[in-house]
């Protein structure tokens, strides 16, 4: 449904995206995510048509991105919700739903039956008048009034308390299960390991990692041993009645079974535990420098990016940690 | 052609028709929902008060009309004059606003003074004036009343000989017809169009019969008509000629056009009060509107309103002309009313709507590149200033010069005269206007998208933004160029409308340096704006080619644009000298070679002073002010070439 392949854009000297490869197939929830000035909005705002790329190609539901065409298969949620406050939900609607050329009838009924499903109440009153959460949820809808068949999302929960978010994160699993293709950004990362079937990492303009979130996790966390042993050895510290050793590896444990067993003692627990999508997140992010300048002398001096993807095979975690 | 080529023609042609559909009906939505947003954001008080002003106002102008604008009666029945009824001054008296006629036995007299009960007294064909301040001024209308009642009674005898036994004709002469500044001869470059003669041509004034021939060879200046009873008398502008000549209501020109007698007493300024100050209510309006217009447009800037109309299959250019049809037929509407108040034609709201063109472009322009509300009411006041000064201040000389016509308000004040206008005057007017305006939104549009939309930059970095953003490529600097010159044309007729009324020894070496850093900057801008966004190598070679370009394209625009010659302004000293490099006025006394010659010298000079420009361009924005400067002189003095050598100018 979307195809991205060397994607880049420079600002001036600046480069905000360098040569993101990545699809998205249908039905698919696909998260981005990464820290502030990643590249994530840009990203999304190419795919949306609204920026145009420096260099690279971009394919949504089969045109390019840059054609208007592509714009009548395409839900566009920006981070804020900017409406136009002297309307009322209803009214804005129909008027983006005319832009869009959806004929009157099914109009009417298409808006009032997402305004159902998103239960939006005061749908009579000025924009200007109602609460932030009720905002999003027409700015949801707008995305909504085409029925298209891309949905791209940024930040969609931003702002909202935890009950508005809850609602408007399973809203969107609905509208993946109804067929549509998500492309979702956000900043917290429990809401994407929640929703998103696949997640890509960017740092600094680069794609650092992309999978789903056990194999981000598996290529990138780094899983935890805790080794309980009845006796103190070199490698434990007292937990409890016990003793308790942390390694990440097998080969670790091990050792600390040989060092237990020497001590005249037994290794009585193991337990794993596995990295959030956070803490990988926050490894890959802290690996930052190592992507370089982004400025176009920076990258002239070095080459590709580290962080860069060498080829288009979207399945593969391809960046190095 | 082979049946699938037609096949393809006909499915491009019922796609683009499709497209051309589409994007009318989203065009017309928009503009519904601009028009319904614009009165949704009134509160109905605030309208009600707004319709009231405007009534309040509209009766106050109706009524500044009614009263024939200049005798509104401020100072109606201020001196009491003391005049029995049977007295011949009691009608002059009665007839003048300011005199209030009143019986002679309310004077106070005192040992043959007046003191008190009336400002003047007539009596036993004597006059009394009461010994004060008022009573002189009451004196002085009191005269001038009865030389008006008079002449007004001699005018309506039969034998105007008789009754205006001395007649003055005015012949106006345009001042660069004098002598240039070598030759102490005096050269005319009159050419008998412009209803102006050489000066000497007023000795024939007193002339007996000399007066009238008014009008023989329908341009010829004002003048009273002793014998001539069906010209009209004192030779109002009115009488034009048919090549569109100028000519100054010297006689009997009131402020509303009144009776005249050709007496040295008619003798009045040449400028058309009346009109100019019913022209101006055109321009009033559209002060509000474009602010209106303004404050919408920046609203979809502000915290990136208008970014969802971004992402809908709605063009950018459809986006715009939807929001700024409201306002152009709005302002159209208005401009129609005030013709009807005020008594103009079709030819007035035909002169009104590019100025409101241009008024909404330059407003679209700088609704986009401000940052804030702020800086969008200093550039739109800046704007209206600049519009309503560059519209109003020529159409003060509308029967005077024919520059006056660089504005399209000329036309209004010609058309409220009565004099008309032929449809070469017409476009000389309008067509900058239109050009600028059509330009100005191209440029809008550009950055009318997401990447400039709402970044926050300083105005003069958005206006290269602007300019980049219609770059594709290198053959952009001929487009570009080619597009600037209705700006150029619009800048250097306003040099010339300022330096026009300076002595020549000052104007004409200022102008050829004005008109020269006008062309540069207009065959720069766009090169410079290109290699500041790193469009282009900044190297050398790029820089000559994009120079080359750029000369090339503001001379072939520069081709298609010379209008001057339709109404002859090259006729004036300052106009020839301005447009003199573009190779007009070549007259056919030049050999065809020479012709060829001056008409591929400007080609060169624009391509080699492009390059210059372009070559500084290159190399950042020191380099480039000093590369303009030093362009800006060669073509200086390419100019002053051509005026010496081949017109004689100077």
């Amino acid at each position: 449904m979307i195809s991205v392949t060397d994607l880049r854009k420079v600002y001036g000297e600046f480069v905000a995206v360098r040569g993101s490869s990545f699809d998205v197939e249908p039905g698919e929830i696909f998260g981005i995510v990464g820290p502030n000035g990643a590249g994530k909005t840009t990203t999304l705002k190419t795919l949306a048509g609204l920026v145009e790329p420096t260099s690279g190609e971009t394919t949504v539901a089969g045109y390019d991105a840059a054609d208007p065409a592509m714009r009548s298969h395409l839900g566009f949620l920006p981070e804020e919700s900017p409406l136009y406050e002297d309307m009322t939900a209803h009214s804005y609607l129909r008027f983006f739903a005319d832009l869009y050329e959806v004929p009157r009838e099914v109009a009417d009924e298409r808006v009032a039956d997402t305004l159902d499903r998103l239960e939006l109440e005061h749908r009579d009153r000025r924009l200007g008048d109602v609460s932030k959460g009720m905002k999003r949820k027409v700015a949801i809808a707008r995305s909504l009034v085409n029925d298209p068949d891309v949905l791209i999302y940024d930040e969609p929960a931003s702002g909202l308390d935890p009950l508005t978010t809850n609602y408007v994160l399973e809203f969107t699993k609905e509208l993946a299960a109804a067929g549509k293709t998500v492309v979702f950004s956000a900043h917290n990362l429990y809401h994407v390991e929640d929703v998103c079937d696949r997640v890509m990492v960017m740092n600094r303009g680069a794609v650092v990692a992309r999978g789903t979130v056990p194999e981000i996790r598996e290529e990138y966390g780094i899983t935890e041993y805790h080794v309980y042993t009845t006796v103190p050895t070199p490698e434990t510290a007292p937990a409890g009645e016990r003793h308790r050793a942390v390694v990440e590896s097998m080969d670790a444990v091990e050792i600390v079974r040989e060092s237990a067993e020497r001590a005249g003692g037994i290794v009585d627990d193991i337990r794993t535990r596995e990295p959030s999508l956070e803490e990988v997140f926050l490894d890959i992010a802290a690996d930052g420098d190592a992507l370089g300048p982004r400025t176009v002398d920076g990258e002239t001096e070095r080459g590709t990016p580290d962080g860069a993807p060498s080829d288009h095979t979207p399945d593969a975690p391809e960046a190095r940690r | 052609m082979s049946t699938s080529r037609l096949d393809r023609l006909r499915s491009r042609s019922r796609s683009a028709g499709r497209r051309l559909r589409r994007e009318t009906r989203a065009l017309l939505r928009i503009a519904r929902w601009e028009v319904s947003r614009g009165t949704n954001s009134f509160d109905r008080r605030t309208a009600a008060v707004t319709v009231v002003v405007l009534l309040v106002a509209g009766g106050v102008f109706g009524g500044l009309v009614a009263s024939g604008v200049g005798s509104v009666g401020v100072d109606s029945g201020l001196y009491r004059v003391g005049v029995a009824a049977d007295s011949p001054y009691h009608d002059p008296v009665a007839d003048t606003s300011a005199l209030a006629a009143r019986p002679p036995a309310e004077a106070e007299v005192v040992d043959g003074e007046l003191r008190g009960g009336v400002d003047l007294l007539v009596r036993d064909g004597a006059v009394l004036v009461a010994d004060s301040q008022k009573g002189q001024a009451a004196l002085s209308t009191f005269r001038d009343a009865v030389a008006r009642y008079n002449d007004r009674r001699l005018g309506e005898e039969p034998n105007r000989g008789a009754a205006f036994p001395v007649l003055v004709t005015l012949r106006y002469a345009e001042r660069d017809s004098a002598p240039t500044l070598a030759s102490a001869g005096g050269r005319s470059v009159d050419d008998g169009s412009s209803g102006s003669e050489a000066s000497s041509d007023s000795s024939d004034a007193g002339e007996p019969g000399a007066s009238g021939d008014s009008g023989g060879d329908g341009s010829s200046g004002a003048s009273g008509s002793a014998d001539s009873d069906d010209a009209e008398s004192g030779g109002t502008a009115a009488d034009s000629g048919a090549d569109g000549g100028f000519e100054v209501p010297g006689l009997g020109s009131g402020v509303l056009r009144t009776e005249s007698t050709g007496s040295p007493a008619d003798i009045s300024p040449p400028f058309p009060f009346g009109s100019l100050v019913l022209a101006f209510a055109f321009l009033v309006p559209m002060n509000f509107v474009a602010q209106a217009y303004g404050g919408s447009v920046l609203n979809e800037r502000v915290n990136r309103r208008g970014e969802p109309l971004l992402v809908t299959p709605v063009g950018p250019g459809t986006v715009v002309a939807g929001k700024t049809l409201p306002y152009v037929l709005g302002l159209t509407a208005v401009s129609a009313l005030v013709a009807l108040l005020v008594g103009g034609g079709p030819l007035s709201v035909a002169a009104v709507v590019p100025i409101a063109l241009l008024y909404l472009a330059a407003t679209f322009l700088a609704a986009m590149f401000a940052r804030s509300f702020k800086e969008l009411t200093f550039l739109t006041v800046t704007v209206s200033v600049f519009l309503t000064s560059y519209a109003f201040v020529p159409a003060v000389f509308a029967d005077v010069t024919p520059i006056s016509l660089i504005s399209p308000l000329t036309l209004v004040v010609r058309d409220l005269q009565g004099t008309g206008a032929t449809l070469g005057q017409y476009l000389f007017s309008a067509g900058p206007f239109v050009g600028c305006a059509a330009v100005l939104f191209l440029l809008g549009v550009g950055v009318y998208r997401e990447e400039d939309m709402f970044t926050q930059r300083a105005v003069p970095l958005k206006a290269l933004d602007a300019l980049d953003a219609r770059i594709r490529g290198k053959r952009s600097m001929l487009t570009l160029a080619a597009l600037s010159i209705p700006f150029v044309l619009v800048a250097e007729l306003l040099v010339v409308a300022v330096l026009f009324v300076l002595p020549l020894e000052l104007s004409l070496p200022v102008l050829f340096v004005a008109i020269a850093a006008v062309e540069e900057l207009a065959k720069s801008l766009h090169v410079y704006a290109g290699f500041a966004k790193a469009r282009f190598a900044r190297t050398v070679p790029t820089a000559l080619v994009l120079g080359a370009l750029s000369g090339t394209g503001f001379f072939l625009g520069e081709k298609l644009f010379a209008v001057v010659q339709v109404v002859g302004l090259p006729s004036l000293t300052v106009g020839r000298a301005a447009f003199e490099s573009a190779g007009a006025g070549i007259g056919p006394a030049v050999s065809p070679a020479t012709a060829l010659a001056l008409l591929l010298a400007p080609l060169a000079l624009h391509v080699v002073t492009a390059a210059t420009t372009a070559t500084g361009a290159s190399r950042g924005r020191e380099a480039f002010a000093g590369a303009f400067v030093l362009a800006t002189l060669l073509h200086a003095g390419y100019n002053l070439a051509v005026a010496t050598v081949v017109s004689g100018l100077v």
